[in-house]
């Protein structure tokens, strides 16, 4: 392949064999013929000594899973095994358009001995969860006058998944240790009576009591038999159903409604797993992508976290199947969270809501509404504006009437926007827990 | 430089007696000699053409014109130049401007060859210089165009000293100590071993300026975490030259930071989480610099730096060798003789005249110059494929897997929804013309 200084040869080249030929002059024709034979002389050569299998690109990175927000330091190391000198070489490591180069630069030019290698790095801020992947590299051999050049494609590309930002939980535990209230702005317990240590009353007693629970000394203040009350601490089992069809994919970069869902859900799984509560997540469009079953294991928030970052907003939201998935492998009692726009037919909605409540779950949906994540209408022009209020008229109506409709049913529809989505989730958690809904 | 300077006196040596310092002066007033009597003309034949309605289809009258020469385009140095006295009318004016155009076209002419020689001089030189500074071929190919340029003009205007053979040599020694070969080599070799240092610049200046960029890049990331942290303290800061110039111009991401007010202003505290990402990396980098003795070296490339001598040597060498290389092909190519001789052409072709003229080289120029990249084809579709990378059969075997799963997934989950809808069809009998989600909301109810 010929540079674009290669191509300035070849053009001084033509324009002197051209004047030499109009003015009948040898000098002329010479030089232009210089040029010529000049720009492909060593061409052959050059074919020769370029052969990449000679040249070894190895990319190493420090982890293949990291949040979104993190920094991620890149190596390349560039061998030369033959024994050719590699004249000048340009190596590009190739990384996503939407991540920054930090430090460093992604990209180097040297030459290259036999048999010595090469190592540089740089150091990249990942930006927005998902699959993704660093590379190819790109290496272009130049000859030395720079008027040819070889370029291949010599390193695969490295797999790196990025998880969702953990900014949220970081500013909660930020907050958490402001506020010296402990965990989540002060934890919640769920309180039942039972078999705890923790005295909560005194009540009649009932055949059947242990007599170890009689309290003597109130029994014969009052002349009745009392038996002492304790308080037993109990976990509730929550399932966060997140829905990705292409709808949920509406909004800012990064600031979609699909976005704050993903973040809610790992929040909520967050706050879960510090209070020893069970939370599950299902990714669901018009299928299941992943479910991952109620639980306090430890590496639980890995696997909720490696479901949340393959997470696409595609398809369209199947509900039924959604629920039907999840009721037939979760029999406990649960509490869904319904992460979804519903903008979807109501029919399927209404019948996935009935099979909740019928196998003895609850439900809330908190929707985010479409319109609160789009443009602001100060931004667009009258026609569109119009257009816009008219949508959103619509789809308040509709919401309005889906409200309702599951309100049959006990289950709340909260209409959230990009700033309470977090504010709202937390909320219903902490209600969920104080009212004790869906005790594990 | 050397070959830059050999190559321009030789020029100036072959250009000697045709460099009249005065022509630049002269050629640029004769030009606006010209563009005077363009105008004068113009003006005197607008404004006849506007007043003559007026009076009856006629020219204005001497008078009239007299005046208007006299006040309006004398005063205003709109005559034509070298005029002294006014033209009193139109027939005047005609007459002028016949005899003056001819003449002044006539000495442009004249002047503007000599004025192109030191025009293309100048911005040879000019280039020449810009090269030395930056290092970068569009100006070595620019001085080596131009001061070539000056002899094709010459050889336009049939300058005999402008170096040529009545007929091509066909003794190669006697070609190698010749006028024309001499100046073609060193022009040749300018434009060789320039593009040569500019490789050995171009080897060695990445690694160096990715240490520079690195140096600033910390620098700039230390200041901004430094001034946030004052910020936090409550204390003033005042932005100095050096933040200014190593962090706000170079470092795109404290840059990318301070675009979006976060670093350096007080409300900087209300975006978290801009700021923790520059501290993030702060501790990330200082994590890292600590950690890996390497990782300075590694960021830097240092070792990439290759060695001086290695590439002073190879460019000698390897520039001696093109020269030879070229020089030697371009005189047989040149030189019909070698050929007609290996092809044993008959007498009427190989006594031809033509076999004389520049053209006839073409003949065996073309084919010449396209065996080269031909046979380097040859040789990079035997060599260089080796580097393509082609997905693993663990790869491929995987991603056949995820479709395979993906496909039974999506099959299940249209075998359910088709059942459902069945059922829901079979519950709700006939549609009805009702908005789907008050239908919705019926169903509910009952």
């Amino acid at each position: 392949m010929i540079t674009q200084r290669g191509f300035t040869v070849a053009f001084a080249g033509v324009l002197f064999l051209t004047s030499g030929f109009s003015f009948m002059n040898f000098y002329l024709t010479l030089l232009g013929v210089y040029l010529f034979v000049g720009l492909v002389v060593t061409l052959p050569l050059f074919a020769m000594t370029a052969n990449l299998s000679g040249i070894e690109v190895d990319r190493r990175i420090d982890k293949t899973k990291v949040f979104s927000g993190d920094f991620l330091r890149v190596r390349v190391t560039i061998r030369n095994t033959s024994r050719r000198h590699f004249d000048f070489i340009e190596v590009w490591d190739q990384y996503p358009e939407t991540w920054i180069l930090a430090i460093g630069e992604n990209f180097m030019a040297s030459r290259i001995e036999p048999g010595s290698s090469i190592v540089f790095s740089y150091i990249l801020q990942v930006r927005m969860r998902g699959r993704y992947y660093l590379g190819p590299t790109e290496v272009v051999m130049r000859d030395r006058l720079g008027l040819h050049y070889y370029k291949r494609v010599v390193k695969a590309k490295t797999e790196i998944l990025v998880y969702p930002t953990w900014k949220d939980v970081r500013r909660l535990e930020t907050i958490g240790k402001q506020r010296q209230l402990g965990l989540m702005f002060g934890a919640h317990k769920t309180k039942v009576v039972g078999m705890g240590t923790e005295f909560s009353g005194f009540r009649e007693y009932v055949p059947g009591d242990p007599f170890r629970l009689i309290d003597w000394a109130t029994t014969a203040k009052k002349g009745d038999i009392v038996v002492k009350q304790y308080e037993e601490e109990k976990n509730v089992q929550i399932i966060c159903m997140v829905d990705t069809s292409g709808s949920m994919g509406n909004g800012y970069p990064e600031s979609t409604k699909l976005e704050y869902g993903i973040r809610a859900a790992l929040l909520l799984t967050y706050m879960g797993l510090e209070r020893k509560d069970f939370v599950g997540v299902c990714i669901f469009s018009d299928l299941v992508h992943a479910y991952v079953r109620p639980s306090t294991r430890q590496n639980h928030m890995y696997e909720v976290l490696d479901a949340l970052a393959m997470a696409e907003p595609s398809g369209w939201s199947d509900y039924e199947t959604a629920v039907s998935h999840v009721t037939r492998l979760t029999k406990k009692r649960s509490l869904f969270f319904f992460l979804t726009d519903l903008e979807e037919s109501p029919a399927p909605l209404l019948s996935a809501m009935k099979a909740v409540v019928a196998n003895g779950h609850n439900a809330v949906v908190i929707s985010p509404f479409g319109p609160w994540f789009e443009a602001p209408v100060g931004q667009f022009g009258p026609v569109e504006k119009v257009l816009s209020e008219a949508v959103s008229e619509e789809l308040w109506e509709r919401r309005g009437k889906i409200s309702r409709a599951l309100a049959r049913f006990g289950i709340p529809v909260i209409n959230v926007g990009p700033e309470d989505f977090l504010p709202t989730i937390i909320r219903q958690y902490n209600m969920a827990k104080q009212r004790g809904v869906a005790l594990h | 430089m050397a070959a830059f300077v050999a190559m321009a006196y030789i020029v100036y040596r072959i250009m000697s007696g045709r460099w009249d310092w005065g022509i630049p002066y002269l050629f640029i007033t004769t030009v606006f000699r010209l563009l005077s009597l363009l105008v004068f003309f113009l003006a005197v034949m607008m404004v006849n053409s506007l007043a003559s309605p007026m009076i009856g289809g006629q020219t204005l009258n001497t008078l009239l014109a007299g005046l208007y020469n006299t006040l309006i385009l004398h005063s205003w140095v709109m005559e034509p130049y070298g005029l002294t006295s006014p033209l009193a009318n139109i027939e005047e004016v005609f007459a002028s401007f016949r005899g003056s155009l001819l003449m002044i076209l006539n000495t442009l002419w004249q002047q503007t060859f000599t004025f192109l020689y030191f025009l293309f001089a100048a911005v040879g030189v000019a280039l020449f210089l810009q090269s030395l500074v930056r290092m970068d071929h569009k100006f070595v190919g620019g001085a080596f165009i131009s001061i070539q340029l000056i002899l094709v003009v010459a050889a336009f205007r049939e300058v005999s000293s402008v170096p040529n053979f009545v007929q091509f040599p066909s003794d190669f020694f006697y070609f190698l100590g010749s006028n024309v070969q001499l100046l073609a080599l060193i022009s040749f070799a300018y434009l060789e071993i320039s593009y040569q240092m500019i490789y050995s610049y171009s080897v060695g200046k990445p690694v160096e300026e990715r240490e520079e960029t690195l140096k600033k890049q910390l620098l700039a990331l230390r200041m901004a975490t430094r001034k946030q942290d004052a910020i936090e303290r409550g204390e003033t800061v005042s932005s100095t030259a050096m933040s200014r110039s190593s962090g706000a111009t170079v470092f795109s991401f404290v840059r990318e930071a301070i675009e979006r007010r976060v670093v350096g202003t007080s409300e900087a505290l209300e975006n978290l989480d801009a700021v923790a990402d520059v501290r993030r990396l702060q501790n990330f980098v200082d994590e890292i610099l600590r950690n890996d003795p390497a990782a300075r070296d590694e960021l830097t490339a240092r070792a990439a730096a290759p060695s001086q001598g290695y590439v002073v040597r190879s460019t000698v060498l390897g520039s001696v060798f093109r020269l030879g290389c070229v020089v030697a092909i371009s005189f047989l190519l040149m030189n019909p003789s070698v050929f007609v001789a290996l092809l044993s052409l008959p007498p009427g072709i190989s006594d031809s005249v033509e076999l004389l003229q520049p053209e006839f080289i073409l003949l065996f120029l073309v084919p010449m110059i396209l065996l080269f990249p031909f046979v380097a084809m040859l040789i990079g579709s035997l060599v260089a494929r080796e580097g393509e990378i082609k997905p693993d059969k663990e790869e491929k075997e995987k991603l056949r897997k995820e479709k395979k799963e993906l496909k039974a997934k999506k099959r299940a989950a249209e075998k359910a929804r088709k059942e459902r809808s069945r059922i829901r069809k079979e519950v709700r009998g006939e549609a009805e013309e009702k908005d789907e989600w008050d239908r919705a909301i019926e169903q509910v109810k009952q």
